[in-house]
C-alpha cells in the first residue's frame, strides 16, 4: 500500500538562535521536501542544524522565517500526526512498558479498548512482547529505545521523526535496531526522517541522504539511495555511496581538518 | 533479511526488595539493648542515686501503672491527635506552596525571599509570637506543628519539581498534554520521592515541636506528662514518657516509609 499522507516541506527556512546574546544561524535558507512514505536521512557535523530541522518539523520550535508544511498545511505546534523519537528514550521510570507507551495516547481520539490494542500491537511491532509489565530500570538501553520507538508510532502518525535514536547504543545493538527500523518502515510505510551522524546508518536505511554543512546550516548535497530492500551492509554499491558521502562530508568546514589528516 | 543475534535481554530485577529487612532492625536494636543492660547494672550497683535514675524495673512498673490508669493512653492520644491534625494542615499547605513555587517562576519570584527567610526561623521560634496571637490553647499547638511541617515539605516539593528533566516536558508537548496533564501525570509522580523526603522530615519536626510546645504550654499530652513527672520528682514517669515519645516518633517515620515504599515500587531496589 502506498501512503498518501505524510509529506513534509520546508521552503526557504531560516532559523536563528541567540546564544549568550550573540546570534547563531542554525538554518540558512533551507528548502527540503520529504515525500509521503519516504525514508529520508540527514547527516552532518554537529552544529549543522540537522536536529533543528527535526524540531521545526515536530513543531517544537515555532519562530522561524519561511514556511514549514505538513501535507501542505503550516506546522504551528506539535501534532499527534508527527511522532518524534529522541536520542534518550525519555521513559517514565514509574510506569511499566505498556503504560509508558499508553502515555503517548493520553490525548488520542481512540477509546480505551482501541488504546489497549494499539499499545499491544506496537509493543509487538518493536519486539517487546513479554515485557509489557517490566519497568524501565529492568530494560537494556536497546530495549528502552524500542519502547521509545513504539511510543513514537503508537498514535499511527503520518510521519516519524528520529533524532539520533540509536546514537547512544553499542554497535551490535545499533545494527540490530537498524534492521528493526527497516522492517517497521517496510511494514508501516510511515514517512520517516532520521537525523544521524552515522553515514553507514544513513545509506543502509534511507531512500535519500541529505548532507548538511555547518555554520550556517545549509544543505550541501542530497544523495539518492535506490538499492532495493532488504539491503546488504556489504553491498558494493552501498559502500561506494558511503565513500561518496564521506567525501562530501569531509569537504564541509567541520571535516576539512580530518580530510587533510587522512591525506597525510 | 540479515538478522544479527544480540543478547538484547534485560537484566531482570530480582523482585522488589522490601527494605529495610527485619534483620537490619534487629541489628539496630543491639545498641539500645546494651544501654539497657548498662542501665540495669548501674542501678543495681547504685552508681547513680535512684531518685535521679530509677532502675529499669521501676520504670517498667510505672509504665504499666500509667497504662492501666489510662493516663498514658489519654495523653498519648491527645498528642497524636495534635500532631496528626497539625501535620495534615502543614503538609497540605507545604505541598501547595512548594508546588506553586516549583511550577510558577513569577510566584517563586514573589514568595521565595520571604519563604527562605522565614524558613530560617525554627518552628519553636514561632512560639512566643503565636502565644501572643492565639493564646496557649489548642490552636497554638496546631500552628507550631503545622509550621514545623510546612517548611521542609514546601522546600522539598519545590526542589523535586525543579529537578524534573525538561525532556519529559518536551515529550508531553509532543503528545499535546495540557498543563493539568503535565502536572498530574509527569510532575507529580516524578516528584513523589522528594516529596516524601519532605514529609518525613516534616513529621519528625512536627513531633519534636509538639512535645516542646506541650512542655511549655499545656495541661495534657506527652510533653505535659514529662513536665508533671519532673515537678513531682518522679523520674520514672519522665523516663517512661520519653520512651513512649521516642517509640511513637519511630513508628510515625516507619509508617511514612512504608507508604513511600508502596508508592514507589518501581524504584530500583538499592543494594
Amino acid at each position: 500500500m502506498v501512503a498518501t499522507a505524510g509529506s513534509l516541506e520546508m521552503r526557504s527556512v531560516t532559523k536563528r538562535y541567540s546564544v549568550d546574546g550573540s546570534p547563531l544561524v542554525a538554518l540558512d535558507d533551507v528548502s527540503l521536501a520529504v515525500e509521503p512514505g519516504e525514508f529520508l536521512a540527514i547527516v552532518g557535523a554537529s552544529g549543522c542544524g540537522k536536529s533543528t530541522i527535526l524540531r521545526l518539523f515536530a513543531g517544537l520550535d515555532a519562530k522561524h522565517d519561511g514556511a514549514v508544511l505538513h501535507d501542505g498545511a503550516p506546522i504551528v505546534g506539535p501534532s499527534l500526526q508527527r511522532g518524534l523519537v529522541f536520542q534518550e528514550p525519555r521513559l517514565f521510570p514509574w510506569l511499566p512498558v505498556e503504560r509508558n507507551v499508553l502515555a503517548a495516547l493520553r490525548n488520542s481520539h481512540l477509546d480505551a479498548h482501541a488504546r489497549r490494542s494499539a499499545v499491544r500491537d506496537h509493543i509487538a511491532l518493536v519486539g517487546l512482547q513479554g515485557f509489557e509489565r517490566a519497568y524501565p530500570h529492568q530494560l537494556s538501553g536497546g530495549m528502552a529505545q524500542r519502547v521509545a520507538i513504539a511510543r513514537g508510532l503508537v498514535n499511527r502518525p503520518d510521519v516519524l521523526l528520529l533524532d539520533e535514536p540509536l546514537g547512544a547504543l553499542d554497535a551490535l545493538t545499533r545494527a540490530h535496531l537498524q534492521d528493526e527500523l527497516q522492517r517497521i518502515w517496510v511494514r508501516e510505510r510511515t514517512t520517516m526522517v532520521l537525523v544521524t551522524h552515522d553515514v553507514d546508518e544513513a545509506v543502509y536505511l534511507a531512500d535519500r541522504v541529505v548532507v548538511m554543512s555547518p555554520r550556517p546550516g545549509r544543505i550541501r548535497d542530497i544523495v539518492p539511495v535506490t538499492l532495493p530492500r532488504p539491503r546488504d551492509r556489504g553491498d558494493e554499491a552501498l559502500l561506494r555511496l558511503r565513500a561518496h558521502l564521506l567525501r562530501t562530508l569531509a569537504g564541509t568546514p567541520q571535516h576539512a581538518g580530518l580530510a587533510l589528516h587522512r591525506a597525510a | 533479511m540479515a538478522t544479527i543475534s544480540v543478547p538484547d535481554r534485560p537484566t531482570r530485577a530480582r523482585g522488589i526488595q522490601f527494605a529495610p529487612p527485619v534483620r537490619l532492625i534487629g541489628i539496630g536494636l543491639l545498641v539500645p539493648l546494651l544501654g539497657l543492660a548498662a542501665w540495669t547494672v548501674g542501678a543495681r550497683q547504685g552508681w547513680v542515686p535512684p531518685q535521679i535514675l530509677p532502675a529499669p524495673q521501676v520504670v517498667w512498673d510505672t509504665f504499666l501503672e500509667l497504662w492501666q490508669s489510662g493516663d498514658l493512653l489519654a495523653n498519648t492520644l491527645i498528642s497524636l491527635q495534635r500532631v496528626l491534625f497539625g501535620f495534615a494542615a502543614g503538609a497540605s499547605l507545604g505541598l501547595l506552596l512548594g508546588t506553586a513555587m516549583g511550577l510558577s517562576r513569577p510566584f517563586e519570584a514573589y514568595a521565595s525571599v520571604l519563604f527562605t527567610s522565614l524558613a530560617q526561623v525554627p518552628a519553636l521560634g514561632w512560639i512566643p509570637l503565636a502565644m501572643l496571637l492565639v493564646g496557649i490553647g489548642e490552636s497554638l499547638k496546631l500552628i507550631i506543628v503545622a509550621v514545623g511541617t510546612l517548611v521542609p515539605v514546601a522546600w522539598n516539593t519545590r526542589a523535586g519539581i525543579r529537578a524534573v528533566p525538561s525532556g519529559w516536558f518536551e515529550a508531553a508537548s509532543l503528545w499535546r498534554y495540557s498543563r493539568a496533564q503535565v502536572v498530574w501525570h509527569i510532575v507529580l509522580p516524578a516528584t513523589v520521592p522528594q516529596i516524601f523526603v519532605g514529609l518525613r522530615y516534616g513529621l519528625g519536626h512536627a513531633w519534636l515541636a509538639l512535645v516542646v510546645v506541650e512542655l511549655l504550654a499545656s495541661s495534657e499530652g506527652l510533653g505535659y506528662l514529662l513536665v508533671w513527672g519532673r515537678q513531682m520528682f518522679q523520674l520514672d514517669v519522665v523516663i517512661a514518657t520519653m520512651a513512649v515519645i521516642g517509640a511513637i516518633g519511630f513508628a510515625l517515620d516507619a509508617a511514612l516509609a512504608a507508604i513511600e515504599r508502596r508508592l514507589q515500587r518501581w524504584q530500583v531496589a538499592s543494594p
